[in-house]
């Protein structure tokens, strides 16, 4: 099903028909799974496009290690490589970036930048550092691209009710909410698109903006969103990576960096998801892999007690975003014993969309205010887990959705606040 | 002896009509001077209460972590600032309009308080500074404390705050050399005997409760520590 959005951009030289299949790989310190990523991507396009040209484009993002060897070790001679040094800024090194990868954008750009001037009819983006990488992942992402004529295929990973709770419980239901899509992992790091796509999002200003290399995932996203593309989603089974050698970041900076350019890109598209209406349906992916994610321990009473900490001391910052009648709401809700402690949806939701009109207004430091959302959402989570722990994953995945409605539902809120943002504190 | 008392009389009255006619452009100046000084202030805080309104200058001080409140009863930064900017005309105006007097002991207090305006000033400026870097700092450290789950968030935020207000209190004052050697040596036994009683505190008294803390932050992260949240 098409999107209907309004923007459209076709470049100087459309892709052809019949351009090449690019894939792209992104790496960064991945020596010890480029080899079996590359091997996995040229089976890949030779079992799925064997009659189409293809082409791997490989950008190392600065790799120290064996990476770049093992990778044309893994090519051999077949197939072509096209070799980007994509690199490093001062900034890469001071931001570590969730995705891992120093300077994604650029490389990004890179690749879709090979793809372009090849005319390229699919370009599919895989991150090397990814263990379950299969040929099929190739063909599930750039198929609906070359045979059905979508613009935009992102992946659906199976995951464990609990993995990913950032991505269900904020960037889906807002990305959904805003433009209408039901792209469930709209931050991950593999996907297709079409020539004119490729097009359409080099022409875009994504690549310069501050927090581009921190925020490229989802922008990418939304520009595919927004426009007058035609989305789809590919079931990918278990997406497991291999260490880079880097320390996991802290919840913390990680909501700084996912929220943050959720909520930059908000601003940046106001005009265009104001306008917004209504769920379009997006092609829903095939039967995910049978094998069950493992399911990870989450110690609840410690969220919930991280929560109240933070209403305890940091009420005072979430006055200059949340209405008074939130926080009584909360307040209700921190009192309540640990079985019974349940953050009502469309409260979760106005909390979300208060903290990025409040981002917009610059109320504090826009890194403040969203480290002051931790707590918040350490509750948001232990609520999640208590109602999904005991249920099965279609039932976890259904309580997604609910919650996905109920950010549907408050938009008309977000919107009100947006355009009158004067009513903030008064209500 | 009349003749004598008649010229003394006109003596004494043409010195005071000397006296009166020397002062009087003086002090004509002077009020002159502050006539312009009281228009100019007054243009200058409605300008700058205007023009700050305009900028939203309340709520980006109250994001800076600026509480009006705490400084002035209007509760208002704009108002601060054009109140400040307002007296301080006055007063340059009021210094000026004395060294227009020609009296020897007001020119000099006047030539002297201009000449140290520009610390008084860099001074201000410290200050001010200072209190921003704090009350940043402190929001930084409250809530990065609440995210690590430090029951004494408020406390260390706290300690941030007051450690930065009186190091830029102390350096405002030594720029403009009040009790310069009292400060320095004050400073250093006060910020010295804090680090030297939290160091016995922590190698004597609290020796246990340190190492849990350094066992904590080395062992393995906690289940939903290792969630993968994107």
């Amino acid at each position: 099903m098409a999107s209907t959005g309004l923007n459209s951009s076709v470049g100087p030289e459309p892709a052809s028909a019949d351009g090449p299949v690019v894939a792209g790989l992104l790496c960064y310190q991945d020596a010890d799974t480029v080899g079996a990523v590359v091997a996995a991507v040229r089976e890949g396009l030779a079992v799925h496009f064997a009659d189409v040209t293809t082409q791997i484009v490989l950008v190392d993002a600065g790799s120290t290690d064996a990476t770049e060897a093992r990778a044309r070790e893994a090519l051999g001679d077949a197939g072509e490589i096209l070799d980007i040094a994509a690199a490093r800024s001062t900034a890469d090194f001071l931001d570590l970036p969730y995705h891992g990868i120093p300077g994604k954008a650029r490389a990004v750009r890179a690749i879709l930048t090979a793809a372009s001037e090849r005319r390229a009819q699919a370009c599919v983006i895989l991150d090397a550092g990814v263990r379950t990488v299969t040929p099929d992942w190739v063909g599930w992402l750039a198929r609906p691209v070359v045979e059905r004529a979508f613009d935009f295929v992102s992946p659906f990973y199976q995951r464990h009710a609990f993995e990913g709770a950032l991505t269900k419980g904020v960037v889906y239901p807002v990305v959904r909410a805003l433009y209408g899509v039901r792209l469930r992992q709209p931050a991950a790091a593999e996907f297709a698109c079409s020539g004119r796509l490729v097009d359409h999002v080099l022409q875009e200003d994504v690549w310069e903006r501050s927090g581009s290399q921190l925020g490229i995932d989802i922008w990418l996203t939304t520009a595919a969103a927004s426009g007058d593309f035609r989305l789809s989603e590919a079931a990918l089974g278990i997406r497991a990576h291999g260490v880079r050698g880097e320390e996991a970041l802290d919840l913390g900076t990680t909501i700084v960096q996912v929220v943050g350019s959720l909520f930059t890109d908000l601003e940046r598209r106001a005009a265009r998801w104001q306008r917004s209406r209504g769920l379009i349906p997006v092609e829903p992916p095939g039967a995910p892999s049978a094998a069950a994610p493992v399911a990870p321990n989450v110690d609840v009473e410690r969220l919930i007690e991280a929560c109240r900490l933070g209403y305890r001391e940091l009420r005072d910052i979430w006055t200059w975003v949340l209405p008074p009648r939130t926080i009584v709401d909360l307040k209700k809700l921190l009192d309540r014993p640990v079985a019974e402690f349940r953050l009502d949806d469309e409260l979760w939701a106005r909390i979300v969309y208060d903290f990025a009109i409040g981002c917009r207004l610059r109320v504090a430091a826009r890194e403040h205010l969203l480290r002051s959302l931790v707590p918040l959402y350490s509750g948001w989570l232990a609520s999640y887990v208590l109602q999904v722990r005991d249920v099965s994953p279609e039932a976890a995945d259904l309580r997604v959705e609910t919650l996905a409605e109920a950010f549907d539902a408050q938009k008309s809120y977000l919107i009100a606040r947006w355009r009158w943002p004067e009513r903030l504190r008064t209500e | 002896m009349a003749e004598q008392f008649n010229r003394a009389l006109t003596l004494a009255g043409t010195r005071i009509v000397d006296s009166v006619a020397s002062f009087l452009p003086g002090a004509l100046v002077f009020l002159g001077i502050l006539l312009g000084a009281f228009v100019v202030a007054l243009v200058i805080r409605s300008a700058l209460r205007r023009g700050l309104k305009g900028l939203d200058f309340d709520r980006r001080v109250e994001g800076l972590g600026f509480s009006p409140a705490e400084w002035t009863p209007s509760g208002s930064a704009s108002v601060l600032v054009a109140s400040v900017a307002y007296w301080t005309v006055l007063v340059l105006g009021l210094l000026l309009g004395l060294t227009a007097l020609d009296a020897a002991l007001p020119t000099q207090f006047a030539v002297s308080v201009l000449q140290y305006l520009p610390h008084l000033v860099a001074a201000l400026a410290i200050l001010v500074i200072g209190g921003i870097v704090a009350r940043f700092l402190a929001r930084a450290m409250l809530i990065g404390a609440v995210n690590m789950g430090v029951q004494s968030a408020r406390l260390l935020s706290v300690g941030v705050k007051w450690l930065v207000l009186i190091v830029a209190a102390a350096m405002a004052l030594d720029h403009i050399g009040i009790g310069r050697t009292v400060l320095l040596l004050a400073f250093g036994i006060t910020f010295g005997g804090v680090v030297f009683a939290v160091a016995l505190a922590v190698g004597l008294g609290a020796r246990d409760v340190v190492g849990r803390a350094f066992e904590r932050q080395l062992r393995e992260p906690a289940g939903d520590d290792k969630l993968d949240h994107v």
